[in-house]
């Protein structure tokens, strides 16, 4: 399979879609409404990590060419109440890219619940989650299209499945380079995008008076250890009226977190962390919060690029992490 | 008999409860139907809703109809009303109690869990979830029924007592596939608040069908499980 990603003109891009291509389209809302129906799904997004370093455009979109299927793929929406079905009605070999327009109960549900979704983690689900211009940020709403109609939806999801022919399996993987720093580990008693009383190194507790005191830089997210995966929680915000701390993925009661240690040199340790160069990528996106915590506008990160983007899905929702999808025999 | 009327009678929804929608695009095999107090009419499918019941709508697993899932949306009615209908659940249940009953006669002939789960095409999960809340207050559901492994060369039995070591924490992998250290992460949690052995048993289920299905590019995974 080859892999084909790349920001390009709308022009190009209906090109593409008019010759019948299956594609995976990120870009400003106003860029994907001039594009025409097709076998297509896309999420609103500005932001790019492109081939020449990272980008904000709102007149060019970043395209991923899906090809090497064994039959068409199918393109739906799902609502929040269908959604838990995404994995039982994925293709038995092969993957599904997920888009989930942000601050939907779409998006809170999936954030809260896929872990347990019927089927989750044995078919590969890779996606990320559609946002707007920072400057557009409570004037105009997160979108995700179905390109076959041409339907825009801020509240559904949408979905590509994409069977795969026996002999080839798709694989998620990601890249983190956060790692739990020597903080105190953390453990809440419920799952939630919002947390205050908490344990503290085993002690009764409030997460956001430990990150007041002890003066902690909120760019850098919570870190639990999934079995050796490193998952991050980032921070939105903390109200210390309320002494409550709202994150961009929920936290989930059960697992130990610790504040990531610093990143002195992002691209740097990118460059060191990425998949080796024989690694053929089909689909990737980043975190926008890389993109503005480490200033990666008009900077490379290697051969990965995509949509940088309001939330990663490598199976369940992610934060601050690179993810990507690679097809193998 | 018309076929509206076969359908509620199948799924046994009387009058005044009458099917006032249906849809078959939300899952694969899957036929949801919400059910409402409402005027009789001629069709459901192209006269407009008129729903009268106001409340949370709740959603329970019901009775197959054929080899088709059947999910049933309603909003709960008051308790004396709610009494006796065996299309809808509890508020905190996953199954309608006519799907309960079919399922605790099924334990009772000795069905094993996970033939329950193929027979009625019913996730672990739920049942899962079902057997526990039963656990919390009734008997237990053991049956003595039993289900051929999925078969491999490679891939230890569902039986084997490995898959209860890496659940347990006991026995650890170096592991390198994100799918399976979020899995593994999971079922952990899982088991380690489990103490039904049947239950047990399920989750150990779970993991090894997750090694079939993957064992083409878990080498490395399975390589250290022979060791063991």
């Amino acid at each position: 399979m080859k892999t084909q990603q790349e920001l390009m003109s709308v022009s190009r891009a209906a090109e593409l879609i008019k010759a019948g291509k299956y594609l995976s389209i990120a870009g400003d809302e106003a860029a994907l409404r001039q594009l025409p129906p097709g076998h297509w799904i896309g999420g609103t997004i500005p932001y790019f990590m492109a081939a020449g370093g990272g980008v904000v455009s709102r007149e060019q979109v970043f395209v991923s060419v899906v090809s090497g299927f064994a039959a068409p793929p199918q393109l739906r929406f799902y609502d929040a109440g269908s959604l838990p079905q995404i994995c039982r009605n994925a293709p038995d070999n092969g993957y599904s890219i997920l888009i989930i327009p942000a601050f939907s109960a779409t998006h809170a549900g999936f954030a809260q619940n896929a872990p347990n979704f019927e089927e989750m983690y044995m078919k590969p689900l890779i996606g990320w989650v559609a946002g707007v211009h920072l400057d557009d940020l409570g004037k105009v709403t997160p979108k995700v299209v179905l390109g076959s109609t041409g339907e825009f939806s801020e509240s559904d999801a949408v979905v590509m499945d994409v069977p795969l022919p026996p002999e080839k399996f798709a694989q998620i993987d990601i890249v983190n380079l956060f790692r739990p720093g020597s903080g105190a580990a953390i453990r809440f008693e419920n799952n939630g995008f919002s947390a205050g009383d908490c344990r503290i190194d085993g002690q009764a507790g409030n997460l956001a008076d430990y990150l007041v005191d002890k003066q902690i830089d909120t760019r850098l997210p919570l870190v639990a250890d999934y079995s050796g995966a490193l998952i991050n929680v980032s921070i939105r915000n903390i109200d210390r009226t309320a002494r409550c701390v709202e994150f961009y993925a929920p936290v989930f009661a059960g697992i130990e977190y610790r504040v990531a240690a610093p990143v002195a040199d992002y691209v740097a340790a990118f460059h060191n962390a990425l998949p080796d160069g024989g690694t053929d990528i089909t689909f990737s996106c980043n975190c926008i919060l890389n993109f503005l915590h480490s200033q990666l506008e008009g900077k490379r990160t290697g051969e990965v690029t995509g949509p940088m983007t309001f939330g990663e899905i490598g199976y369940q929702l992610l934060n601050q992490t690179l993810v990507y999808l690679n097809v193998t025999e | 008999m018309k076929l509206e009327e076969l359908l509620h009678h199948t799924l046994a929804i009387h009058a005044p409860w009458r099917i006032v929608r249906v849809r078959n695009d939300l899952g694969k095999n899957q036929i949801d139907i919400w059910v409402s107090r409402e005027a009789q009419r001629s069709g459901w499918f192209f006269a407009a809703r008129s729903a009268v019941d106001q409340g949370r709508e709740s959603v329970w697993r019901h009775i197959n109809i054929g080899n088709a899932r059947c999910l049933v949306h309603a909003v709960i009615p008051s308790a004396a009303e709610s009494a006796d209908l065996q299309w809808l659940g509890e508020d905190d249940q996953p199954f309608t109690r006519a799907f309960a009953r079919q399922i605790a006669s099924m334990f009772m002939q000795g069905v094993s869990f996970a033939s329950v789960c193929a027979l009625l095409d019913l996730p672990v999960a739920d049942l899962w979830k079902f057997k526990h809340r039963l656990d919390s207050g009734k008997s237990g559901l053991s049956g003595s029924g039993s289900t051929p492994d999925a078969n491999s060369a490679q891939v230890p039995a569902a039986g084997d007592p490995i898959w209860e070591d890496l659940l347990s924490g006991s026995l650890q992998l170096d592991i390198r596939i994100l799918s399976l250290k979020l899995l593994l992460t999971k079922l952990r949690e899982q088991f380690a608040m489990i103490s039904d052995g049947e239950v047990r048993a399920l989750k150990a289920h779970e993991l090894q069908r997750y090694f079939t299905r993957h064992e083409k590019m878990l080498g490395h995974e399975l390589a250290q499980l022979v060791r063991n």
